[in-house]
């Protein structure tokens, strides 16, 4: 059973943490740099791992599932009729278990068949649509929280309302990094909003479980860096003198306490941040890419430029051993991208802005044979309604049903599992909740979502709760 | 206890009654053999895993047993024979409640659905009985009490020891007793330049001058000077040098317990316990008014406010008697604590809002004041410590009774104006009576102009261009359409080219959107134009989709349009930039017709423009004219930001005082029995307080958490004060004094402790100055090398306090200290440094200098020293903050532009200063930054680093290689840790 540390020792471990990587410092003996004393050496997983790394396409907003690939031929049937629905959010405000009536609402865009598999999906993504058969639709998702803020929170900490360590965190905190220069566990151009800094937060793990922001949404990610990773003045011969000098100064004042583990790991960490300092912004560079792979995910092309760096970014990130990498697509406001509560058709823009970018990523991978054990995740914090949101021309959030994708890690491909009802409003069908994906992730990293616990004031708390079934039957 | 009894006992007549009932079926040999088909295949598949005795019993119900049923689980019996729609097990199979559905993966068939029913309706025959059954495990209260936590503090005898030169106080004796019965000995004290800045941090988080220093220094040794003391025998030289020397550290901490600035530091660590912050996470909604709990909180601390007092202002102060103005703001402000939680205003059912809201008014509460993780029993019994549900919802009631949040869509805390004494209330009650005035003026105004306007006497009627109007107007030519909608210029008053109405068909199939474009962030007006009428709809929804949610508001639209005769405000709302910001017009549930002209979005600092625009254009300027309306309207706006702003506070308010019943599994949707309100029984001694029946209890609990009869309170805090000492606790897990916490290392120093700090009148002064004046406080915290091996094997984590531990320096001592080194540290106390106009924390630029306490906490945008150097998470408990190594702690000090700054300040400074030779300004420079003097290792490196002093050098470059030569100090081992 996790944790690995006991708690007893966990502050005196704490305080040996020497950050994102190893504790290679000259001079540090082999024994103090075992794993006991590094709680972010890697770490033998619960069972054999289906899956190294995660990449989480976030659609920030919520994607309209009736729109893009869960056919409901019956909502061009009905378009424009008054129908009696549940609506969540009349039954949250009323308090009242009351259906209500709602104007059926038609798909925008025209549902093909796609690949061998013949499953359906939407003209709003046609270069998604041409890795159907990769892909593993669960069509049966439905989380809590009705709003935003919860929801979002409940996406990544698997909580909408308690303060509860990010599934980034959880991964880390569970197998360690795989890499000596950079973090296990980076969030791509996070929003500040719904949760913001908490929806890569490491809560009540220790702090070297923390996720890194690079970059933040509303700013292009060809900006971005990791903080304090450049230096805003010194040359980089300045800066390596300087360097020189510290730690010089470091040994001096470690003469009188020779073999003090705890202060060598804060020499430790200081050659750790030189190193990144000099490897990381390599992995970040896309300027290494060819102009074919660029070109694959969009780059140089006005609509598909920002959000294709930032898959190709994943990607290079999983080449260097990063866990967990949170790839959002959103802003930083209260209604973020995909939030169309009118003008439906705005969706177009913003499938426009990812359609490319993501279909060039898992034919990257793919190529590259990295798609077998990275997981790719495709999906936002709910799905919208079926009907149109007071009788206007958009769709309100809904999660009580939606879809998400994923593809790679040993997920089951071309698989399409549990389904909504038929008018794609609530998951009737084996339903999976989102407690449950994480699981289901979580088994495909290694981890038992069971096993993966850390005690905090009293309690072993989980990802999951106390809930959660891994889906068995999405997995290869 | 006895309630307790008597719910058993109605659990077994339950029990009783249906087991008669039950009888029949048994003699059915027909029903046990479809039981023995259908029904018992179907429970061992599907129920057993979760509900038998033998494996697990969830919701307390076990289905392997005639009796496991009959008895039922957390919500009552399982089934009733007979009857289906009384059946819960029916209810749960048949998946119509989505709250309660089982098996919970997979709606069983329609036909195993029909199998349970038609059994059910046979009288649900069960040939089971005699099976293994579940007796609900209940807490025992009084077992419960035999853990340490829960037994009242005794007075203890003073050990016995061998060394008896070593104790200097009562609390060294016991610690030396300790470390005796392992053969091990304290260590030797630590030097007077090391205690020196060891009082300084610990006492008010700032760094020792080299004057003061050296001021210390001199008092410690010249106190026992030879010309002082005559030579006395050699034993009783040792005392007396050691008494004098004690003599000087007295002296010190004296004069720091009475510096301002220990309010500061110490006020800080409450706050890490209380979650204080002035933001929160969802929205980045920014808390104005909570720095005056800050403010209090230092305030208190430097008052040496007793403890017992400090708790009781916090949970109840709104409550307390007071004999003065100010006392009365101190108490008020004091209850801000109860509102400081990181809540999810956003969230939509406000029943599970108000629960979750006072679920971490618990939490907190247990944790910080009583060391109980009382939330884990929200759902079940607590399954470690002897805290039954009972005892949650008996407090959750006393909470439950004050209202925190003002529900809507995105709910909101509350803020209530803060009393002043009757010289300074003056000004603000002669501004709130003209602000009363005006607004009574201008409704007898608007009322006065709307008679007018329905005569149609100074109509200003026909066309109108939308761009001749203010703000940004979508007109009805632009709006989205949804079902068919029906242009019109029949009445001459409209916007545009005319305006559109439902022709009063399809009600609820239509809608319009108007959606402006490149909508800018900020506050707007939103009016609606119509075309009035009296066939119109007298209540057409319009709903208005902005920052904070949307709301609706229903518009009469048979009488003529207050402003201008065109428009009706629909009130003001904020936007985002690129935000989903839109209005939208419905015909839902109207009767008669619905029209819509156009909407207009006023920026609301133009509002008092466009109303004098359109009064200097009026024609008239009396009373019923409607631009006099627009007119006050403007002199009110001017006279409200103009006016005195009466300090505000941030509060809970008692409101419908009742108990709770207890929400079964934690769901608002499930109630069982009432939990009169009341406190924890396993920590309960004498009689409890009794609460009035209209009364929250808050007072009450406030009286029974700083009671002597509480057996945490004094214990806890102790503890507490000694891990911000020692840097661990005699209890390690300071927020946990449950069964899963760590037991005490010195259980009778504890009592000792926490008895005296009682004794004491609960003075967290006397309790600081005793652990500090200790001389296991004093001791060494660097372990010679040839003192390692015995004591080191013997007790490796330093539990028995052998040696005083090495610390981190807090991330706001990191920071005041360079700032004090750099010259720009800015001393001045209290206030808000939020920079006005801060609507939303996030990307907050911390530019200030004050001290970091002052530094405003955004859960959002911390400071980034502080996210780095392991701050403490404002929305938990924190007693003891996380120790962190890590890289990003380095490139912060490599590379952030804010250190490179200061260094470059402080190294102007230091180059100004009056010294001899760059050696002078090395040692200098150590004793500013790390509060000692530099070996001669030290010196050769620097003097190598920086560049000769006979070379002519520009006066900039060298100013700069002193800087980088700081920023080194800044950047190394010695500065992180306090010795």
């Amino acid at each position: 059973m996790n944790p690995p540390l006991p708690l007893t020792r966990r502050h005196a471990l704490q305080s040996l943490a020497c950050g994102f990587g190893s504790l290679a410092f000259a001079g540090m003996t082999a024994q103090r740099a075992s794993a006991a004393a590094n709680p972010l050496a890697p770490r033998l997983p619960h069972h054999e791992p289906r899956a190294k790394s995660v990449i989480f396409l976030f659609m920030q907003g919520g994607v309209s599932h009736v729109d893009s690939f869960d056919y409901k031929p019956i909502l061009t049937e009905r378009d424009g009729q008054l129908m009696a629905f549940n609506d969540a959010r009349k039954i949250a405000n009323s308090g009242k278990r009351e259906e209500s009536s709602q104007r059926v609402m038609k798909p925008l865009w025209k549902f093909n068949q796609h690949g061998q598999t013949g499953r359906w999906g939407s003209e709003l993504f046609p270069e998604m649509a041409r890795h159907t058969d990769d892909l593993t639709f669960i069509h049966s998702m439905h989380t809590e929280g009705i709003a935003h803020g919860p929801a979002t929170l409940f996406l990544h900490c698997g909580a909408t309302q308690f303060i509860r360590p990010s599934m980034g965190s959880w991964v880390s905190y569970g197998l360690g990094t795989a890499n000596d220069n950079l973090p296990s566990f980076v969030s791509l151009s996070p929003s500040a909003g719904n949760g913001g800094p908490r929806n890569y937060g490491n809560a009540f793990l220790p702090p070297v479980f923390q996720g890194t922001g690079i970059g933040k949404a509303g700013t292009p990610i060809l900006e971005a860096t990791i903080r304090n990773l450049t230096n805003p003045k010194l040359t980089p011969a300045e800066q390596r003198r300087s360097f020189d000098f510290l730690q010089e100064l470091n040994a001096e004042q470690l003469k009188k306490s020779p073999g003090d583990a705890e202060l060598e790991a804060v020499l430790a960490s200081y050659e750790l941040a030189w190193r990144m300092q000099n490897n990381a912004p390599d992995t970040l560079d896309l300027t290494k890419e060819t102009d074919a792979t660029k070109k694959l995910y969009g780059i140089g092309e006005g609509k598909t430029d920002n959000f294709g760096r930032q898959c190709l970014m994943a990607r290079r990130l999983v080449e260097s051993g990063v866990r967990y990498i949170q790839v959002t697509y959103g802003d930083n406001t209260a209604n973020p991208a995909w939030d169309q509560h009118s003008n439906m058709p705005k969706h177009k823009d913003h499938a426009m802005a990812v359609d490319k970018p993501i279909a060039g990523l898992l034919q990257d991978l793919k190529a590259r044979g990295l798609l077998e054990d990275t997981i790719v995740w495709w999906g936002g914090e709910f799905g919208r309604t079926p009907y149109a949101e007071k009788n206007g021309t958009g769709r309100d959030h809904n999660a009580g049903g939606f879809t998400v994708w994923l593809a790679g890690g040993g997920f089951k491909p071309g698989v399409s599992y549990g389904a909504t009802d038929e008018w794609g409003h609530l998951a009737v069908e084996n339903k999976v909740h989102m407690h449950d994906l994480h699981a289901t992730i979580l088994h495909q990293l290694g981890l038992d979502h069971e096993k993966l616990t850390h005690r905090f004031d009293g309690r072993d708390y989980r990802l999951t709760d106390v809930h959660g079934h891994v889906v068995k039957e999405v997995l290869a | 206890m006895t309630s307790l009894n008597s719910i058993a006992k109605r659990v077994l007549v339950c029990a009783a009654v249906g087991l008669s009932l039950s009888a029949s079926a048994q003699t059915q040999p027909d029903g046990i053999e479809f039981f023995e088909k259908k029904i018992r295949p179907l429970l061992a598949e599907h129920c057993y895993e979760c509900h038998s005795a033998g494996k697990k019993t969830k919701g307390d119900l076990a289905l392997d047993s005639r009796e496991g049923w009959m008895k039922g689980g957390d919500s009552g019996p399982a089934l009733v024979p007979g009857e289906l729609d009384a059946s819960r097990l029916i209810t749960a199979v048949r998946y119509k409640d989505k709250e309660f559905r089982m098996p919970p993966k997979r709606k069983l068939s329609d036909s195993q659905i029909a199998d349970f029913e038609a059994w059910v309706k046979m009288g649900a025959p069960d040939p089971r009985t005699g099976g293994a059954t579940f007796v609900k495990k209940e807490i025992n209260i009084a077992d419960g009490r035999k853990h340490w936590a829960y037994q009242l503090p005794q007075k203890q005898t003073l050990p016995t020891v061998k060394d008896a030169a070593w104790p200097r106080t009562d609390l060294d004796r016991f610690l030396l007793a300790k470390l005796e019965a392992k053969n091990l000995h304290p260590s030797a004290d630590a030097a007077p330049v090391t205690l020196v800045r060891r009082l300084y941090f610990d006492l008010l988080g700032l760094p020792p001058t080299p004057e003061q220093i050296d001021a210390f220094v001199r008092d410690f040794s010249l106190s026992h000077s030879p010309n002082l003391t005559p030579a006395p025998a050699k034993a009783g030289e040792q005392a007396g040098k050691r008494e004098s020397e004690n003599g000087a550290v007295v002296r010190l901490v004296d004069s720091l317990l009475a510096s301002p600035h220990f309010g500061e530091r110490w006020g800080r660590h409450w706050l890490d316990v209380v979650r204080y912050a002035e933001s929160l996470t969802l929205r980045g909604f920014v808390m104005k008014e909570a720095w005056r709990y800050r403010d209090y909180v230092i305030t208190s601390f430097n008052a040496d406010k007793p403890y017992d007092r400090f708790l009781r202002e916090q949970v109840a102060g709104d409550l307390l008697p007071h004999s003065s103005i100010p006392q009365r703001q101190q108490q008020l402000v004091a209850t801000t604590f109860l509102t400081l939680g990181n809540t999810n205003l956003e969230e939509q059912e406000k029943k599970q809002l108000e629960m979750d809201v006072v679920d971490e008014q618990l939490d907190t509460l247990g944790k910080a004041f009583l060391g109980q993780t009382i939330g884990c029993a929200r759902c079940h019994d607590h399954k470690f410590d002897p805290i039954p549900t009972r005892d949650y919802y008996a407090l959750a009631g006393i909470f439950k009774s004050s209202k925190t949040l003002e529900h809507s869509n995105v709910s909101k805390w509350l803020e209530f104006p803060l009393p002043m004494p009757p010289g300074e209330d003056k000004q603000f009650a002669a501004h709130d009576q003209a602000v009363a005035k005006l607004t009574a003026s201008i409704k007898a105004a608007k009322e006065s102009a709307n008679t007018a306007v329905a005569k149609k006497a100074t109509l200003p009627s026909g066309a109108l261009a939308a761009k001749v109007l203010a703000g940004i107007v979508v007109d009805d030519e632009q709006a989205k359409r949804v079902g068919s909608w029906t242009g019109s210029s029949s009445t001459k008053t409209f916007i545009g080219e005319g305006y559109l109405h439902d022709a009063n068909e399809g009600k609820g199939e239509k809608s319009l959107t108007f959606q402006p474009e490149l909508l800018r962030a900020g506050k707007y007006e939103i009016r609606l134009a119509y075309s009035p009428g009296a066939g119109r709809a007298k209540n057409t929804p319009v709903t208005i989709f902005n920052a904070d949610g949307e709301t609706t508001v229903r518009v009469d639209q048979s009488v003529t349009p207050p402003i201008e005769g065109r428009f009706v405000s629909l009130g003001q709302f904020r936007f985002e930039q690129n935000g989903a910001g839109f209005v939208l017009v419905g015909t839902d549930g109207t009767k008669g017709v619905v029209t819509a002209d156009a909407v207009q979005f006023v920026p609301v600092e133009k509002l008092a423009e466009v109303a004098t625009a359109t009064t200097d254009a009026g024609k008239k300027d009396k009373a019923s004219d409607p631009e006099n309306v627009k007119k006050l309207e403007a002199e009110l706006k001017k006279l409200e930001a103009s006016g005195p702003k009466r300090p505000m506070f941030m509060s809970v308010k008692e409101e419908n005082a009742g108990d709770v019943q207890i929400h079964v599994r934690g769901s608002v949707n499930n109630l069982g029995a009432k939990a009169p309100r009341g406190f924890l029984q396993v920590a309960s001694y004498g009689p409890s307080p009794k609460i009035a029946e209209k009364e929250s209890g808050r007072r009450e609990l406030g009286d029974w958490l700083a009671s002597r009869d509480n057996p945490l309170t004094a214990r806890v805090f102790v503890n507490r004060t000694w891990t911000w000492l020692f840097g661990t606790g005699l209890v390690r897990s300071p927020d946990n004094f449950g069964t899963t916490g760590d037991i005490p290392t010195h259980p009778e120093l504890l009592d000792h402790l926490a008895v005296r700090f009682m004794d004491s009148g609960w003075s967290v002064k006397k309790l600081v100055r005793e652990m500090v004046l200790s001389r296991a406080y004093q001791q060494a915290s660097v372990i010679p090398h040839s003192a390692l091996r015995t004591p080191h094997s013997a007790d490796p984590e330093n539990k028995l306090f052998w040696r005083a531990n090495r610390r981190k320096l807090a991330a706001e001592s990191i920071r005041d200290t360079v700032l004090q080194v750099s010259g720009q540290l800015d001393l001045a106390h209290g206030g808000s440094l939020l920079k006005p106009g801060t609507s939303a924390d996030y990307n907050y630029k911390h530019t200030d200098t004050r001290r970091s306490v002052y530094s405003p906490v955004l859960r959002n945008s911390l400071p980034e020293l502080f996210e780095a150097f392991d701050f403490a998470d404002p929305s938990l408990v924190v007693g003891q903050r996380s120790d962190s190594t890590v890289a990003p702690q380095a490139l912060f000090m490599m590379n952030h532009p804010w250190v490179m700054e200061q260094s470059q300040s402080a190294a102007q400074k230091l180059l100004a200063e009056q010294l001899t030779d760059d050696r002078t300004r090395v040692a200098r420079a150590y004793r500013l930054v790390l509060g000692r003097v530099p070996t001669d290792g030290e010196v050769t490196l620097a003097l190598k680093f920086l560049p000769a002093e006979s070379a002519t050098t520009e006066p900039a470059k060298r100013t700069e290689a002193w800087g980088r030569f700081y920023q080194a100090l800044f950047a190394s081992v010695d500065f992180r840790y306090l010795n």
